[in-house]
């Protein structure tokens, strides 16, 4: 999901490292400090989530996690993958620093999105449509991701649809497994520790 | 408590040490005599699609030309001037690979460039009476050969990160966290003073 160096046009590179500013300092603004030591093992999730690979039958995935990070951070997701992507570049040589604005836009804004589309859902009183909208957001938010790693590919001058089809039919079994991770995530964080999802305890027992 | 610590940094570990590799693209050019052979893939050990395009071109962005890339990811360029080769491939999706071969790679044969290689090799080769360029080029082949492996190895040795890379990741978002709660901490007792 990381796009590298050297493939995107300028003026989207600006655009990319405008957005993530602007998006981590809603995020900066927003973040309550008391969960500052959440905000960073969920990066830390994220930094190594990225690096194991998954073998599944033919090819393998790594997961993404956006969905569960955007879920549990809201807008405080900006700087937690922020930091998370930069340190990426710099051991792993995943994406660069070019393009961090870029990447770290096109991850981090899915899963604010998904922490206003599903953050309801995983707060209903049963866990069943909790681990369903759980579910709905980790895979939602690769579907987003891989519309926006389009989208700015498209921009950068190549065709959308093939751009879109194929990161699209590339990341469907990380679709898959990030929903299942999701949804089981939910479900035991509701169970286990609810405050670290930031939900009410009394409206998940009551 | 123990226990299950222990079964799960079993867990992590395994995991880790489970062909945990990159989704980098990686590729690298050499120099076989005046032929230039090259290989682009990813890091997870899939290679290019077949056919991919390749183009080649100057150091001052003048296009040589364009190969393709066989089902191996495989391609060969064959130089006709000593000078800087630029390779650039674009593998879709934001996978791009750029590299680049130095004109000293190439022989001196090539038109182009000056030699570099000093009077010594000249000189030593000069008391070997015979065809010199086709010993000269047997043996850049015979010594490619033998590099090959050792390059291959090296270039995915560069792309793997170690255990320490990543705990030094972790290490440091601890650490940011760190000093952001510290200094949440200052910002709180000078308000309450």
């Amino acid at each position: 999901m990381h796009i590298v160096d050297g493939a995107l046009a300028v003026p989207v590179l600006a655009a990319g490292a405008a957005l993530t500013v602007a998006g981590v300092a809603i995020g900066l603004k927003k973040m309550d400090y008391d969960h500052l030591p959440q905000v960073g093992v969920l990066s830390a999730a994220f930094f190594i989530a990225s690096y194991i690979h998954l073998p599944i039958g033919f090819s393998s995935v790594h997961l993404i996690l956006n969905g569960l990070i955007g879920l549990a951070l809201g807008w405080a997701a900006f700087p937690a993958l922020l930091v998370a992507l930069f340190l990426q570049a710099v051991f792993f040589g995943f994406g660069g620093f070019l393009v961090l604005g870029v990447n770290a836009v096109n991850i981090a804004l899915p899963a604010v999105l998904i922490y206003y589309l599903c953050r309801p859902g995983i707060q209903a009183s049963s866990p069943k449509l909790a681990a369903f909208w759980g579910a709905v957001g980790g895979a939602g938010s690769i579907v987003l991701t891989t519309i926006m790693v389009a989208f700015s590919l498209m921009l950068s001058g190549e065709a959308f649809l093939l751009a879109a089809k194929a990161t699209f039919v590339a990341h469907i079994p990380v679709m898959v497994v990030e929903g299942f991770v999701t949804a089981a995530a939910v479900l035991l964080i509701r169970k286990v520790k609810p405050a670290f999802l930031g939900l009410d305890e009394e409206k998940v027992y009551g | 408590m123990v226990k299950s610590l222990q079964a799960l940094l079993l867990a992590i570990f395994t995991l880790l040490s489970l062909g945990a590799a990159a989704h980098n693209v990686v590729g690298g050019v050499y120099a076989i005599g005046s032929t230039i052979e090259g290989e682009v893939g990813f890091s997870n050990g899939d290679m290019a699609a077949e056919g991919t395009q390749i183009i080649v071109s100057d150091s001052r962005g003048n296009e040589l030309g364009r190969v393709l890339t066989d089902a191996d990811g495989l391609f060969s360029f064959e130089a006709s001037q000593r000078i800087e080769h630029h390779f650039y491939a674009d593998l879709s999706s934001g996978h791009v690979l750029q590299v680049n071969l130095p004109a000293d790679e190439l022989p001196d044969s090539l038109p182009g460039g000056p030699v570099s290689s000093g009077p010594v090799a000249q000189s030593e080769v000069a008391a070997f009476n015979g065809d010199q360029a086709a010993l000269q080029a047997m043996i850049e082949k015979a010594v490619a050969k033998q590099v090959k492996p050792l390059r291959k190895e090296l270039a995915a040795y560069k792309e793997k990160a170690s255990l320490q890379d990543m705990i030094g990741g972790i290490g440091y978002i601890f650490g940011l966290c760190g000093i952001g709660i510290w200094w949440r901490q200052r910002q709180q007792s000078k308000a309450e003073r």
